[in-house]
């Protein structure tokens, strides 16, 4: 049957890069290490998610940042009162480590210009209202605040003219915040930008890098934030987008359903929730509705007149 | 749409030679999926199968494909009855007669486009069905395959008029149906409910060719409408639309048709439609696949040989 086959193609193999750390017997104390990450950041790595967080120990431990020659020795050091504030977010760092490029998601990209803000533009014409607000949750290293700022520009001299935005851009991890404050990008992170939002946005930097413009940076503001902050999220209002991918991923469903439930609030009615393509809100959040969007999806914050019939 | 706008579309329809009446075969082939399936006669099937070895050699090819999940080569009519079942016989058929029935004409849109939207629609159809406990799923992949015979009407009965209203509304990324009423006062819907009607369609089927636009004017107990609907949509969102990105962002869960569907298929409700979004991303290359086999009349396929 179809359905078979599908469902045998689909369940598709992990990465193979970690699979040989995964096949290892996995030392019981990174359970330990696993339930005191996830008790102070609620970050959760599952069984199937565990090799993860042994690699990031691991690279702590081989990093000589930290006292400690094994897991039993870690664990300790991550529970010392002298070095846990430290150490805890050091390893949160090599945990939300992650490798990503400028334009990965060009079908976001395109939803955005071809649907998503002419309705929006259309709305907000009827209030004479030209400001938008944007939300680049767990940015990393910059590439998707500097990718929305340059495409948000790009659109200034048609769809947007005369409209003014505002990006938010925020990361657990310091030393993300600080890459992304720098705007310093290679070829690899690079391989997506089209050739003209290099040569119009892009100043060249030592070793044949490229620099992102001061005046793209100025659309922007980076910060460190924790999700799981309720304090801060709080204020994180007013949002007509936000993204947040392969963040979400990393938290068990408890914080997920927490830190979701802040983003719906923050959003204005009719905002746009944008995950990784990869991931889903099932079973995390029933307000928010899956809005199909050519080649990709979003969840939106149904607005005042929601439940109206739309004739597709 | 008025009567008098109606009846030029019906003359025009008829007056098209292309269209002249439905494939020989495909009248016995639906009485027979009327039957319960175990009055079906095998043989039967087989014969009707074997009348025409064009059609034979091609359901051979569809019977091969990824999408019915072949591992191994089928290589005569009986096999292929016997290991995929009557009714996945009875789609490939009619998947088979459509393509008969089309293919040498003049068309106003890709013709490959049509099908891979046609066949895709089939089987996101089929696959929602199956998973939504629909009670119907035999019919759904039938009314996916036949919901836009109404492009096929219009491509050859207004080839140069729809040759515009392709380009225009690839253009401006918006609907076929949108872009039809606006350049021929008619969509695709109107004149395929008429070509169903003249084939002597089920009515259940020229509901789903005449509403899936409009699912709240279909009876409210053909639930395939609403289905198709759903299907249509998905399709047109992931890639295997009318050839082009309809700019727009669609709501499934606040169409009227889902609130529909819900009663039909109960587990629909609970259903991950994220994740059921994603893996018709893996049905692109199977669908690309059935196409080309559709299409490809190069190779002739051994058991052909047989046949005669």
């Amino acid at each position: 049957m179809a359905g078979e086959v599908l469902n045998a193609t689909l369940s598709g193999t992990p990465a193979g890069t970690a699979a040989k750390e995964r096949e290892e017997a996995i030392d019981p104390v990174y359970l330990r290490i696993r339930n005191l990450v996830y008790q102070t950041c609620g970050i959760y790595h599952s069984d199937e998610k565990l090799y993860l967080l042994v690699a990031a120990c691991k690279r702590r431990l081989a990093s000589g940042g930290v006292k400690a020659a094994s897991a039993k020795e870690y664990l300790d050091a991550l529970t010392s009162i002298a070095y846990k504030e430290t150490e805890t977010r050091a390893l949160l760092n090599e945990i939300t480590i992650g490798e990503t490029c400028l334009f990965r998601s060009m079908p976001q990209v395109n939803a955005l210009k071809n649907v998503l803000l002419p309705e929006i533009a259309t709305e907000r014409a009827k209030i004479g209202l030209k400001k938008l607000k944007l939300w680049s949750a767990g940015c990393s290293t910059g590439e998707e605040p500097y990718t929305m700022a340059m495409f948000l520009m790009e659109q200034q001299d048609t769809l947007l003219k005369g409209w003014t935005f505002d990006i938010q851009a925020t990361d657990l991890n310091d030393r993300s915040v600080e890459t992304a404050k720098a705007g310093v990008y290679g070829d690899y992170a690079l391989r997506n930008t089209p050739d003209n939002y290099k040569r119009k946005y892009f100043g060249v930097a030592d070793g044949g890098k490229l620099k992102v413009k001061d005046e793209v940076k100025a659309k922007i503001t980076f910060q460190r934030l924790n999700l799981n902050d309720d304090s801060r999220m709080v204020f994180m209002k007013g949002m007509d987008l936000i993204f947040c991918c392969n963040v979400l991923i990393y938290f068990d469903m408890t914080s997920k359903k927490r830190v979701v439930q802040h983003f719906f609030s923050n959003l204005m009615p009719n905002g746009c929730f944008f995950l990784g393509h990869a991931e889903s809100l099932y079973q995390v959040n029933d307000q928010f509705r899956l809005v199909h969007l050519p080649g990709t999806t979003a969840y939106r914050k149904p607005g005042p007149d929601a439940g109206r019939a739309v004739k597709p | 749409m008025s009567e008098s706008v109606r009846d030029g579309l019906r003359k025009r329809i008829e007056k098209v030679r292309t269209l002249p009446s439905s494939p020989a075969v495909l009248k016995p082939l639906l009485e027979l999926l009327r039957l319960e399936p175990e009055q079906i006669n095998l043989k039967k099937v087989v014969e009707l199968v074997s009348y025409d070895k064009t059609i034979a050699a091609q359901c051979l090819r569809i019977a091969n494909s990824p999408l019915y999940g072949r591992s191994r080569e089928t290589e005569s009519i009986q096999a292929a009855i016997v290991t995929l079942g009557i009714q996945r016989v009875e789609d490939i058929l009619l998947t088979c007669c459509l393509h008969k029935f089309s293919a040498g004409t003049k068309w106003a849109t890709d013709p490959e486009v049509y099908w891979r939207h046609s066949l895709g629609c089939a089987t996101v159809c089929r696959e929602l069905a199956e998973r939504i406990d629909f009670r119907d799923p035999e019919k759904a992949y039938l009314a996916g395959l036949l919901h836009d015979l109404g492009i096929l009407v219009n491509s050859l009965a207004y080839p140069e008029e729809y040759h515009k209203v392709v380009a225009e509304a690839q253009e401006g990324g918006v609907p076929l149906a949108e872009q039809e009423m606006k350049d021929l006062g008619f969509t695709h819907a109107e004149s395929g409910s008429i070509l169903g009607t003249m084939w002597q369609l089920p009515t259940v089927i020229i509901d789903v060719i005449a509403d899936h636009h409009d699912v709240e004017r279909a009876p409210e107990d053909n639930p395939l409408v609403a289905l198709v609907h759903i299907g249509d949509l998905l399709c047109r969102c992931r890639g295997l639309g009318y050839g082009y990105e309809e700019w727009r962002s669609v709501e499934l869960a606040s169409d009227p048709a889902w609130e529909r569907l819900m009663k039909y298929g109960p587990r629909l409700a609970s259903m991950d439609l994220a994740r059921f979004t994603m893996d018709l991303d893996a049905f692109l290359p199977k669908v690309q696949h059935l196409v080309d086999a559709v299409f490809s009349s190069k190779v002739e396929h051994p058991a052909v040989e047989i046949l005669r």
